[in-house]
């Protein structure tokens, strides 16, 4: 264990553990980022650069992005302590915690790797742009087309949530206030 | 030994990327005055040299208020965010050969996918822009600090795609290999002029110039996300502007003029070609400002998302194409 790994380490966990129990959603955000930059920071050390950048702008500077926009929009920075939904989840939450920390124990010390890591690096070549892209555009390519659909649907989805007027059939300004006056005088 | 020397080489780019912005500074002025047939300062020192330093002065020991409402942590966070990110990009630009540098070499850090470092570094930038709305708890700021981070993130992914062309072409992510790639085919101005005005004009609403300028406009909205702050924080957010401004005018040569080498059959002088088309890009950054109307916010987005994408978008297909059927350049 070289001393990135032990650092990288505890910066992850405690990052995470930031995330989960900061009361000001803004901070917490904050501290998700940070533990996006150390993971790339890691994905980059295990060869795999490529996706390491990518978790940077995508994750880190996209998708937290828009978690801070949708905070500090919705005034939602303070979180809401009101009465506890579900009582005692403290204690369960903990009771589960534990046993997920034993399984992890377990599946760590008894882990036996299918073929040696060694063997395996060449494999990677660094994971630089030009093998992942070989790899998404020959083996996995039905994968990044159906990725590509799922992305559609995700985009035309958030259009159609949020933009109540898509769902019904668009009516000009003007012919809508022409059709209130003929009601009123109908009327 | 190669460690030490790159933080040696990584602090003399912040002290001189420090002193370059104090100086465009006053470069800026005095160039404003000019293009409006006035003088600019000039009582400071010999030709208003000293200025820069008379308000680097000035703005240190001025008073440094953190708002009482504030989110003191994050209001202290937001310019260190700003000028940290702003300063590490520029580190990746070559200036010169290998050894060019007295024997170093003449680049910081030499990255194999240094395209992508550059678009994390400037994603991450727009962090300083909406946290300082935040934190100064001010609903201006925040409204104006979301403007600003909504203009920025709209035409980072025009910037984006507009280097997609030039990476397929020279099929390389690396500015070094870029730059050589250059050296022998003629400058990438010439072979994707649709990328460079695309890619130009998304790294001046970048660092929010002039006719992008309006997330900091004095008459609009308060101008925006800095407003609560002052003193050396303040000058942090501009610092962090022009040194922007500064690695724009490096990464446009960099990327599409040939970097380092000289224009036509001029000897190839490490630094000084860099140099002059660094000022250059810089002057005509400037003349813009002084000549040009400001774009409305919608106009702002509209463009982004109409424009820019579209073009870069559909420049990218044809070179793509190109590339396969043709083999590109060789």
């Amino acid at each position: 264990m070289s001393l990135f790994d032990l650092v990288a380490g505890l910066l992850l966990i405690l990052t995470a553990v930031a995330v989960v129990t900061l009361r000001n959603a803004v901070h917490a955000a904050l501290a998700l980022a940070g533990n996006f930059l150390v993971l790339a920071a890691v994905y980059m050390a295990l060869d795999a650069r490529f996706l390491g950048w990518i978790q940077v702008i995508v994750y880190a500077g996209a998708i937290m992005v828009l978690f801070l926009f949708v905070i500090m929009l919705l005034l939602a920075a303070r979180a809401d302590t009101g009465v506890d939904p579900v009582p005692s989840l403290r204690p369960f939450a903990g009771v589960v915690g534990v046993l997920l920390l034993v399984g992890l124990g377990y599946a760590v010390t008894t882990f036996e790797p299918v073929q040696s890591l060694v063997e395996t690096a060449p494999l990677l070549a660094g994971g630089t742009a030009q093998v992942v892209g070989e790899a998404l555009y020959g083996p996995w390519l039905y994968a990044v087309e159906l990725i590509a659909v799922l992305l559609l649907a995700a985009t035309v989805a958030a259009v159609v949530m949020v933009q109540p007027e898509v769902r019904r059939p668009r009516v000009k300004p003007q012919v809508a206030e022409r059709e209130r006056e003929l009601e009123e005088v109908t009327r | 030994m190669e460690f030490v020397w790159t933080a040696v080489k990584a602090l003399l780019v912040v002290v001189g990327l420090l002193t370059a912005f104090a100086y465009m500074t006053l470069v800026e002025r005095r160039l404003l005055a000019r293009f409006q047939h006035r003088l600019g300062p000039n009582r400071v020192g010999p030709m208003g040299l000293l200025q820069p330093l008379a308000d680097a002065i000035k703005s240190i020991f001025k008073e440094d208020i953190t708002v009482r409402e504030a989110d003191r942590l994050v209001y202290l966070l937001a310019p260190l965010i700003s000028i940290t990110f702003a300063l590490v990009a520029f580190g990746l630009i070559p200036f010169g050969p290998e050894g060019a540098f007295f024997g170093l070499d003449p680049w910081v850090l030499d990255i194999d996918m240094g395209i992508l470092y550059l678009f994390a570094v400037s994603e991450m930038a727009v962090y300083g822009v909406f946290l300082a709305g935040w934190a100064s708890n001010s609903k201006y700021s925040l409204l104006g600090s979301l403007r600003s981070a909504a203009a920025l993130v709209s035409y980072e992914l025009g910037l984006g795609i507009s280097l997609l062309a030039p990476v397929i072409l020279v099929g390389s992510l690396n500015l070094r290999e870029i730059v050589e790639w250059q050296a022998q085919n003629g400058w990438l101005i010439l072979w994707q002029f649709p990328a460079f005005l695309v890619f130009t004009i998304a790294t001046m609403a970048e660092a929010a110039r002039t006719p992008f300028d309006l997330p900091e406009a004095e008459q609009e909205l308060v101008s925006g996300y800095n407003t609560e702050y002052s003193s050396i924080k303040w000058a942090l957010f501009q610092m962090a502007e022009y040194v922007h401004l500064i690695t724009a005018s490096a990464l446009i040569p960099t990327l599409f003029l040939g970097g380092w080498h000289a224009p036509a059959f001029l000897p190839d002088i490490p630094f000084l070609w860099l140099f002059v088309k660094m000022a250059l890009f810089l002057f005509l950054f400037i003349w813009i400002r002084a000549t040009w109307f400001r774009l409305r916010y919608d106009q702002l987005m509209r463009f982004s998302w109409g424009v820019l994408l579209p073009v870069a978008l559909v420049w990218f297909v044809v070179t793509a194409a190109w590339v396969v059927f043709k083999g590109g350049v060789a």
